[in-house]
């Protein structure tokens, strides 16, 4: 993606103590130091400093229940916090006291948006839903989101439901990053093409910052409803752990004999993991489909990028 | 010192060898990561494996555990999210996994074996002075003081049951009353909870001290507790339906066979009560172990009824079939027991049933106070031997003397129920009450009125021990 001379923004926002730094930083797999625990809002704009989707700068906020210090800051600098935003994703803490409150510092947030960065996507997050009844679950956030949509006109959001001790965190993450990205559905068409083609039981691509899954294919069920997230925390961990050493992680396979599991980095926005139950097919030949594919699919990111068809194969 | 320098592991080749790393043999399965064989697994059903969402839940745990710091607890599960203790397992590093037994090891008991067991901790000697009680306040004044002394100490009891749960914050899951005392009053909450939690525990000894003096006996079997109230009821329906009953009602004056129906010696009897329905300083514990947490109140109210039925029923019964003339029912002994004749077989058992259950009791009472006083003043359950031995002198020396001087079980019973329950039942209950409320903010006039009541109720049961 062409980068214009200001970082593009992703606006983590929402309530002080609504959740969006443990969000952050199991998306992003940041370490939390317990005096970001604070006592008191977030008094500057967290940045994240992480490649998001190329070019997006992550930055948090604490929106809202401030003093009246804080309520002129954000006021005084409120044009600079909106502008060149991509994405706006607010958070709402599902046990909150102060419905009213909340929902009006969100309309304020959506009136900047439309003064400064009016094609900004929204997104609402409705979290920590662990707190509420299963039961009641499905209930409470239809109608959440029911209030959510009516305030946001005239600009459009999409609603999710999360809790960082279910799936839904993850899962909506990884719809809010499958909708980030232009010409996904292409993407897909030629994932499924290269799986295909190599023979592979399984292809998942990844975002490279969050190891969020954007698309997969599959050639057969597979048992494990929740295997994305876990190769994803497996991941992020190692990378943790890399990190300490000041070593980035690249590339990994893991093999045994009932299979063969490829990680490797794909596009400069992506990752790839191609898993090969036929061992009989040497690892060196499903590199080098991943690297073949691999041109073929930073053509394709690149919004103009000519068509190739992948007919290499070795055996 | 030179063994520091070999190896730990033995091998045939020389030193090097420890220096080849995993990367040496291209075998996978001399390699295998750790992994444990599902039929491992040690539990009831062994094909069990690890659900779906525990699988998931521990890859969360892992992976946010490595994003704080390890006492940091922001990323740790909350209780509502772990799996059941039936669900977890704990795996060994030598291949093995056990299933987690619960937590808190007691087992959970359906209400029924609750109720019993309260009933059964409830029911002590105190019933062997509730006809001589029910004499001294006059017989219908009795029975109406029995059931609203009952009433008064089961609320008393609720509020001590429910006084834990209102204190925020801190996890209270293994506290007992005089911790709540503590926490509301501090240092003086705690030691004077102590105190009066003694005068219960050192009365109940001197007064089995006296009874075991009084019921000689050598048999060889251990007899539980329970099973000499049961007789005992036996044996008062028995003489009942034996002697007939002999009740005149007179309702203010004295006659020559019987007492007044309302007398101002009552205090005795509520006296005698407040030790009889006393279990305020262990229902926490007790309650612990119901299975339906929710029934608790009412398997409370159940316990207290029955134990108000049986008082009521020991102490009815032996008033009334008191053969009245040509005896006065001012005979009625602080211990009924004592007007039966030593020769009447029937009694005889009975005394051995007491007998034996109070020898079992008691070194069991003395274990407890020994350890709450030494614990309290030493730090260390058993300072020394010279310490318990002075504190067991101490504590017969009290029985043998009363038993020698004052051997009226009825006043001691009184006396200390009456000391012990101004505390522990009334003043720090109320109180504690009181202040939770006051600090959820939702006290009101009536309720402080109230429960301010139910404390000079304590006070004037206790003076009135002294006048009456």
């Amino acid at each position: 993606m062409s980068g214009s001379a200001m970082k593009k923004k992703v606006l983590l926002m929402g309530k002080s103590g609504s959740g969006k730094t443990s969000m952050r930083s199991i998306i992003f797999a940041n370490y939390i130091a317990r005096d970001t625990r604070r006592l008191g809002a977030t008094i500057d704009v967290e940045h994240s400093h992480v490649r998001f989707l190329g070019n997006l700068v992550l930055n948090l906020w604490d929106c809202g229940g401030q003093d009246t210090f804080m309520e002129n800051y954000f006021t005084s600098q409120r044009d600079n916090i909106f502008r060149n935003v991509e994405v706006l994703i607010y958070v709402f803490d599902v046990e909150s006291r102060e419905l009213e409150k909340d929902m009006h510092y969100y309309q304020s947030c959506l009136e900047a948006i439309l003064q400064n960065s009016p094609d900004a996507k929204v997104f609402c997050l409705v979290h920590k839903m662990d707190l509420v009844q299963e039961d009641q679950r499905d209930l409470i956030f239809k109608e959440r989101e029911e209030d959510l949509k009516r305030l946001s006109r005239p600009l459009a959001c999409t609603c999710f439901r999360t809790s960082i001790w279910d799936e839904t965190l993850y899962k909506a993450w990884s719809s809010i990053v499958y909708q980030l990205i232009p010409n996904v559905q292409q993407l897909e068409t030629n994932l499924r093409n290269f799986a295909q083609i190599i023979e592979a039981d399984e292809v998942l691509l990844f975002e490279r910052a969050t190891f969020l899954v954007i698309s997969h294919y599959q050639c057969k069920e597979q048992r494990d409803a929740h295997r994305f997230e876990k190769i994803s925390n497996i991941i992020k961990q190692f990378k943790l752990s890399c990190s300490k050493l000041a070593a980035s992680f690249q590339s990994m396979e893991v093999r045994n004999s009932n299979f063969a599991a490829f990680i490797d980095v794909f596009t400069s926005n992506t990752y790839v993991m191609v898993i090969m139950s036929d061992p009989s097919i040497p690892s060196a030949a499903t590199l080098i489909n991943i690297r073949n594919a691999r041109k073929h699919f930073e053509k394709l990111e690149r919004v103009d990028g000519p068509k190739h068809s992948l007919h290499m194969r070795m055996r | 010192m030179e063994d520091d320098s070999r190896p730990l592991l033995a091998s045939e080749q020389t030193g090097e060898c420890s220096l080849r790393g995993s990367t040496d043999s291209l075998d996978i399965k001399v390699k295998r990561p750790f992994h444990v064989e599902p039929r491992n697994i040690v539990a009831d059903d062994p094909q069990e494996r690890v659900s779906a969402e525990a699988a998931i839940l521990n890859s969360r745990v892992h992976y946010y555990s490595k994003l704080t710091g390890s006492s940091d607890r922001l990323l740790s599960p909350p209780n509502h999210v772990i799996p059941r203790p039936e669900e977890i397992y704990i795996y060994s590093p030598l291949g093995t996994a056990f299933k987690v037994t619960s937590s808190d090891q007691s087992s959970k008991n359906p209400s029924i074996i609750t109720i019993f067991a309260i009933w059964n901790t409830m029911m002590g000697t105190s019933i062997l002075s509730i006809p001589w009680g029910i004499k001294q306040a006059g017989f219908t004044m009795g029975i109406l003081i029995l059931i609203f002394t009952g009433l008064l100490l089961l609320y008393c009891c609720y509020i001590v049951l429910k006084s834990p749960k209102s204190i925020p914050y801190i996890d209270t899951s293994d506290w007992e009353f005089p911790d709540v005392c503590r926490y509301y009053f501090g240092k003086f909450g705690q030691w004077s909870s102590l105190f009066f939690s003694m005068v219960s525990l050192i009365g109940a000894m001197v007064v089995y001290w006296v009874l075991m003096s009084n019921f000689l006996f050598n048999s060889g079997q251990f007899i539980y507790s329970t099973i000499s109230v049961l007789y005992l009821i036996t044996l008062v329906t028995y003489k009942a339906f034996r002697l007939g009953f002999h009740l005149e009602f007179h309702w203010f004056d004295h006659t020559q066979f019987f007492v007044p129906e309302f007398r101002l010696q009552f205090p005795q009897l509520t006296g005698v009560l407040t030790l009889a329905f006393f279990i305020h300083n262990c229902i926490i514990t007790l309650m612990k172990s119901n299975k339906n947490q929710e029934n608790n109140v009412r398997d409370l109210s159940v316990a207290y009824l029955l134990v108000g039925l049986t008082y009521l029923y020991v102490g009815v019964l032996i008033f009334s079939a008191f053969p009245s003339p040509p005896l006065t029912k001012e005979c009625i002994e602080p211990n009924f027991l004592d007007n039966f004749p030593s020769s009447d077989v029937m009694v005889f058992v009975a005394r051995a049933f007491l007998l034996f259950q109070m020898i079992t009791v008691y070194p069991l009472l003395g274990y407890l106070v020994r350890v709450q006083v030494m614990s309290q003043f030493f730090g260390n359950n058993y300072p020394s031997f010279f310490h318990v031995l002075l504190l067991n002198v101490f504590i017969v020396g009290a029985g043998v003397l009363t038993a020698m001087f004052y051997p009226n079980i009825g006043s001691i019973i009184r006396f200390s129920g009456a000391t012990c329950g101004l505390a522990l039942v009334f003043i720090f209950p109320a109180l504690v009450h009181m202040i939770s409320l006051h600090r959820q903010g939702t006290l009101t006039w009536p309720s402080a009125v109230f429960h301010s009541f139910l404390i000079l109720l304590g006070m004037a049961n206790l003076l009135a021990q002294f006048f009456m």
